[in-house]
């Protein structure tokens, strides 16, 4: 450690938040051409090319664990280091700890995704990952919570700004969840297969209880976080309202972990646990509104912002889909509408709606923020910005319209009776409709990895920018002290 | 010991659970938008992403 | 009385913070998911389901390494139109034994939850193959490499064994043995027995021949062997309509 530089990177551990920003960018490209290749294989089934690593049903965690704990791992990993150091003033605890996360997080998506393709599965969605890899993860998390935590209580600044409460909440409620999810019996201690401790309805709960707070605290909570840091800094002023923001912390963390129940409606789970769910789905809808209109709210008195900062207009379009997708969410845990919507491609086009619109969009917002400034330079080009925002606004609108036909369309169509009251249709007819709004998803998230993919060009760009920009300075200060 | 057993009662605990989460939350409520001064302390904290701005890191030039 | 709450208190103490964001997650899962092991009505009380037959069993790993739940449920919800497409309603009953459970939450293709013996073996393993011969509209994969592979059974013994640890009963002893004969009767308790899973396997599979090839034990033979038995274990013919009502 001979030279030192004077910037940031002397104070803060910014290597460990550029690698994560980076990977999440690559993730980001990966787990989203997949996805178009398993929607489009919905759409042309000749894609799945009669081969078991291609088939639909092994790709699809792949699609869902890089998107989910690939790219949005590593942008929640990147942005709550970088978060937690600035509004703590200090360094973190252990830079080696930090980057044991970096690295073992990395091989858990890596394995993770070779694992399901060569056919290791746990068949629990969102949790595919088998044994081994799960032990991983809770090691890598367990380092992750002590880094966090340890950072924050060498803080030079005596408050906990509210950012960091919801990391935190994020870091507990994940390691809570995983761990009893994905409690199970290996077969013996050199196998792969393990099997699950609870069974049947037990399991069911326990997974969706899980399944819904991945959503809650990793896909929400987290990146609400994120917003409580990235929207003020970008909008250069102060969260709309701090108080809001205490009664949004405390009502989210109690209330979604209730919620889980809602994807079990009329199952052989027992009723009153699926109602209870409910009620709180619907009182879940409070809270979150609050967090929304607190981002957007921050934006009040400089409106014009959305028109000519494009960071910005990522970053309040993910809150408005926010808002709406925790509308809709509410609205389909009624169990009447679930009656129509579960089973259809409207869950899917719903969770879309939050992961593309809402997950995806505040993370990119937060990365065009965050990048420039960790090499310090500018962004590389503003209108590759604009073009990466419209195409994905576009893509997620097609997207989630295609879904919301063909899903209400798959609804309606198995529950219709001639006037016989036999069936209307045969289950392939509501098949056989699907394809046309299958096609369109495809296109759809191809316009929006496309998107992803100029993104990824840009910071690339960028990135190589602020390395020039640092040599040449560099360099001038040696000739500087040459002289001297 | 036998009033321990009223709270073995699922027609109990239920209405009591929704009491308790309720005033917590009206508790919440109130300290929170409660005084305008104790309003005035907490929203100075809204400020702390702006901190280190200005006095943490030098940032070039 | 001078007690002077702040939230400061919290907000400057990560130790207090982290404990209460603890409990505030913690309940609802508490509240909802515990009872369901000790309430008796989570599980109806019927006649005729048992635990997978070791070729069964082996074929529900199948169905889960290749993913089906991502398309295909296993879970019949209580209204008129799945009475008609697919029979009655899913109990809690039935998936008792099943480690994990694969209710599934997407019909991209049909529920599966009583597609056994609604087809023949025959159609299953050409469907399998190549289900757009059989059904030209699907958009399902092909899946032909379950007709090539060759059945790995040398750990069969010890995949039920680890079913047994978390609770199904498969035997290990005489006296588990005798136990499930009173429970299950003695054909079903012979297939139950740990020490014979893997001659039980061998012995199903070549008398079912579910994939139509007799020259060896295919991965085909183990999955249809599952689809075959799955939603056919209970009587429901046996039961008054109403008869599960009060269990949701």
């Amino acid at each position: 450690m001979a030279v030192t530089t004077y910037s940031g990177a002397e104070q803060y551990n910014f290597d460990v938040v550029k690698k994560f920003a980076i990977m999440s960018l690559v993730w980001a490209v990966v787990g989203m051409f997949v996805g178009v290749y398993i929607a489009s294989e919905l759409a042309w089934p000749f894609l799945n090319f009669d081969s078991p690593y291609f088939s639909f049903g092994r790709f699809r965690p792949v699609h869902t664990s890089a998107v989910i704990f690939g790219f949005g791992g590593s942008a929640l990993f990147a942005t709550s280091y970088y978060v937690v150091q600035r509004t703590c003033q200090t360094r973190l605890v252990s830079d080696g700890m930090a980057s044991f996360t970096f690295w073992g997080w990395q091989t858990v998506i890596v394995l993770a995704a070779l694992s399901y393709v060569m056919g290791y599965s746990q068949g629990r969605e969102y949790a595919e990952m088998e044994w081994p890899i799960d032990l991983l993860v809770e090691v890598v998390w367990v380092s992750y919570l002590i880094v966090y935590v340890g950072t924050i209580m060498r803080r030079k600044q005596p408050h906990i700004y509210v950012a960091n409460w919801f990391y935190l909440s994020f870091i507990l409620a994940t390691a809570l969840l995983h761990t009893f999810n994905n409690l199970a019996m290996p077969v013996d201690l050199f196998s792969m297969k393990s099997y699950s401790l609870f069974s049947g309805t037990q399991d069911a709960m326990t997974q969706w209880w899980y399944g819904h707070n991945a959503v809650g605290f990793f896909l929400t909570a987290a990146f609400l976080g994120m917003m409580y840091y990235f929207v003020p800094k970008q909008a250069g002023r102060p969260i709309y309202s701090y108080r809001l923001s205490i009664v949004h912390f405390w009502a989210l963390s109690f209330m979604y972990m209730w919620v889980g129940g809602h994807h079990l409606h009329w199952t052989a789970l027992p009723d009153w646990t699926s109602s209870l769910a409910a009620a709180f789905s619907i009182l879940l809808l409070m809270p979150s509104w609050g967090g929304m209109i607190n981002g957007i709210m921050t934006l009040s008195g400089a409106w014009d912002k959305m028109r000519t900062d494009p960071v910005m207009r990522f970053m309040i379009v993910a809150l408005s889909f926010y808002g709406m997708s925790t509308f809709e969410g509410p609205m389909m845990s009624l169990k009447e509408v679930n009656a129509l919507s579960h089973y259809t491609d409207w869950t899917v086009g719903h969770v879309h709606s939050g992961a593309l619109g809402w997950v995806a969009m505040i993370s990119f917002g937060s990365l065009y923020h965050m990048i420039p400034k960790l090499w310090e330079t500018k962004i590389y080009s503003g209108r590759l910005v604009e073009w990466h925002f419209w195409l994905a606004t576009i893509g997620i609108v097609l997207y989630i319209v295609a879904m919301w036909i063909s899903g209400i369309t798959q609804g309606l169509m198995w529950r219709a009776f001639d006037e016989f009251g036999n069936l209307q249709y045969s289950f392939v007819e509501s098949v056989a409709a699907m394809v046309p709004f299958y096609a369109m998803r495809a296109i759809g998230g191809m316009f929006f990895l496309t998107g992803a993919s100029m993104m990824a060009f840009n910071m690339f760009m960028t990135i190589r920018q602020g390395k020039r920009e640092n040599a040449a300075l560099e360099a001038r200060l040696a000739a500087k002290m040459a002289q001297a | 010991m036998e009033w321990l057993l009223w709270f073995s009662r699922p027609e109990n605990t239920k209405p009591l659970a929704l009491v308790i989460f309720f005033v917590t939350f009206i508790g919440i409520v109130v300290y929170v938008y409660g005084s305008k001064k104790r309003g005035k302390r907490l929203e100075s904290y809204r400020d702390i992403p702006f901190l280190d701005d200005w006095q943490g890191t030098k940032d070039k030039q | 009385m001078n007690f002077n709450f702040k939230h400061e208190w919290i907000e400057t103490n990560i130790g207090l913070m982290a404990v209460l964001t603890m409990i505030a997650i913690s309940v609802g899962g508490l509240v909802e998911i515990a009872p369901l092991f000790f309430i008796d009505k989570t599980i109806e009380k019927v006649e005729g389901v048992r635990p997978y037959t070791p070729l069964e069993q082996r074929g529900r790993d199948i169905y889960i390494r290749e993913g089906c739940y991502t398309c295909h449920s296993q879970m019949i919800r209580p209204f008129r139109d799945e009475k008609l497409r697919y029979g009655h309603y899913s109990l809690a009953a039935e998936s008792q034994y099943d480690h994990p459970f694969q209710w599934g939450s997407k019909r991209t293709g049909p529920d599966l939850a009583r597609v056994g013996a609604k087809y023949s073996n025959e159609w299953h393993v050409q469907h399998l193959v190549a289900p757009r011969s059989m059904v030209p509209e699907s958009v399902m994969p092909n899946y032909p490499w379950l007709l090539s592979t060759p059945l790995d059974i040398s750990d069969t013994a010890a995949r039920l064994e680890a079913l047994r640890k978390v609770g199904v009963p498969y035997s290990a002893t005489q006296a588990e043995h005798d136990a499930n004969v009173t429970q299950f009767g003695e054909t079903v308790a012979k297939q139950l027995h740990i020490p014979d899973a893997q001659k039980n396997l061998v012995e199903q599979a070549n008398f079912g021949n579910y994939d139509g090839d007799r020259s060896g034990i295919s991965e085909m033979d183990a999955l249809v062997a599952y689809l075959q038995v799955l939603g056919t274990m209970v009587d429901f013919s046996k039961y008054a309509d109403d008869a599960f009502v009060d269990d949701r």
